[in-house]
């Protein structure tokens, strides 16, 4: 069974059968005419045989790989931010920032491949520009390196602001599962903890809510 | 309402104005003469006369006139507390335009308690909303009243642009806010507006742009339920996000 979170930017496939894990960049995927037999995310809907909704397969990658009764995770993608907090294993809160604060992960990666940032040396920022969104958060940062600010320094100026930005949005909590690409990004995760207790859960989530969506569903995993 | 083909005298309002005022108006236009409500999408061009971060259903209201110009006899606009200020504000636009406007403020003390019937029955969400909506031109008890229910879903708000939100809600689903408001005939009537069921997962739903997020968001955060808002048509993302605080809360 060929399970896919097809994202804006990356995808992520898993054949249950094999138990193989195979993350692509989404401009790749267009370029194939694989038909998922499962499928979540942006990109995903005309990929698949069935379709599921990005949040609920979250929220249940979340369930089944965090034990505690009450927990918050964020999902922190390419193009949109998703957010759900659990009370006793059940939803309590869900968001998802779409519109305003939008593709600031995307930026991240056009400006690192610009720059030719190592992200896994990059050191995190004690300052941040503002990052109203991915084009806006550009601008501060061509215009902190047009000041004299080394590109990386101005990054991870970004990836501050960007940080601050998921804390407010998801209600400033005290601790919190993270999912996504940017639990690769030291950067990322060690300017998050400036204000929380940040638990990278890694890139696979929604497809492990895809996992448990499908077997409830009647299916072979 | 879905041509303006049609040559014929139209009389226009939006919000919920008082019914004497709306009364008087097809007494002196002609009761024969249809009435339309250009708060709601009938396909207008967009007329470019208000910014492009306007409320959706103020700027259907100009766009609606613009397109019927010519047709409309008059037009009855709800300006008062039970509207909003920018209300007012297309108001004093159709005016100065060149249409016969006639304003209309519900004061308190004109505020009925009609039995909320649709607000708390069980049928189609998008078929309560509509049948609250045809109150305003009259009120009288119609065929066909759904029986109440229990909620097991809310819906805040006013009725949205694009009615497909409105789809992925079960028939359980009871009405909250100003649309409630309007079955009560009570617009502008915070304390109801305000009044959510406790416990009942409810989505608060605003056009963007809209003063009402200022409420909506507040309620959400109060009441544990999802603030939502959109501009013009509603996108597979806000689907989602309704669909999946539907089904897991």
């Amino acid at each position: 069974m060929l399970l896919a979170d097809c994202g804006s930017t990356w995808a992520k496939i898993l054949d249950t059968a094999t138990g193989s894990l195979e993350i692509i960049q989404t401009r790749e995927l267009i370029l194939r005419d694989t038909v998922f037999d499962v499928a979540t995310g942006h990109s995903g809907r005309s990929r698949c045989r069935e379709f599921k909704n990005e949040l609920i397969a979250l929220a249940e990658g979340g369930l089944s790989l965090v034990d505690d009764a009450d927990f918050a995770l964020v999902d922190v993608g390419g193009r949109d931010i998703k957010f759900v907090r659990f009370n006793g294993r059940k939803v309590e809160k869900l968001d998802w920032n779409l519109a305003c604060g939008s593709t600031t992960g995307a930026t991240v990666e056009l400006l690192g491949k610009y720059y030719g940032i190592d992200f896994t040396t990059l050191k995190q920022a004690d300052e941040w520009v503002n990052v109203t969104c991915g084009v806006f958060g550009m601008e501060r940062v061509l215009e902190q390196v047009s000041l004299g600010n080394p590109p990386g320094r101005s990054v991870a100026m970004f990836i501050h602001g960007m940080v601050r930005n998921v804390y407010n949005f998801v209600g400033r909590p005290e601790r919190l599962y993270l999912s996504g690409g940017f639990c690769e990004n030291p950067c990322f995760v060690d300017t998050f903890r400036r204000y929380s207790q940040v638990e990278p859960l890694g890139r696979t989530v929604p497809l492990e809510g895809l996992k448990v969506i499908s077997a409830s569903d009647g299916k072979t995993v | 309402m879905k041509s303006s083909s049609s040559k014929k005298k139209l009389i226009g309002y939006f919000g919920f104005p008082r019914r004497d005022i709306l009364r008087d108006v097809r007494d002196r236009v002609g009761f024969d003469v249809p009435l339309v409500d250009l708060d709601v999408d009938h396909g207008a061009p967009d007329s470019g006369v208000l910014p492009v971060t306007t409320c959706r259903i103020i700027t259907n209201i100009i766009d609606n006139a613009m397109n019927f110009r010519g047709r409309l006899a008059v037009v009855v606009a709800a300006v008062g507390e039970g509207k909003c200020d920018r209300g007012r504000h297309v108001s004093f636009l159709l005016g100065n335009m060149g249409f016969e406007v006639v304003e209309s403020r519900f004061p308190p003390e004109e505020f009925e308690n009609r039995e909320l019937v649709f607000s708390t029955g069980h049928a189609p969400l998008a078929d309560k909303i509509e049948r609250i909506m045809e109150t305003v031109v009259d009120p009288s008890p119609q065929r066909n009243m759904p029986g109440p229910c229990e909620p097991t879903h809310g819906f805040w708000g006013v009725p949205p642009h694009d009615f497909r939100v409105l789809e992925l809600f079960p028939p359980t689903t009871h009405v909250y806010g100003w649309t409630r408001c309007v079955e009560a005939g009570r617009p502008g009537d915070m304390e109801l507006e305000c009044r959510v069921g406790e416990g009942v997962p409810t989505v608060f739903f605003t056009q963007s742009f809209c003063a009402k997020q200022d409420i909506a968001r507040y309620l959400a955060e109060k009441y544990g339920g999802l603030a939502i808002d959109c501009h013009r048509e509603i996108n597979d993302s806000i689907l989602a996000k309704v669909e999946a605080f539907i089904r897991l809360s």
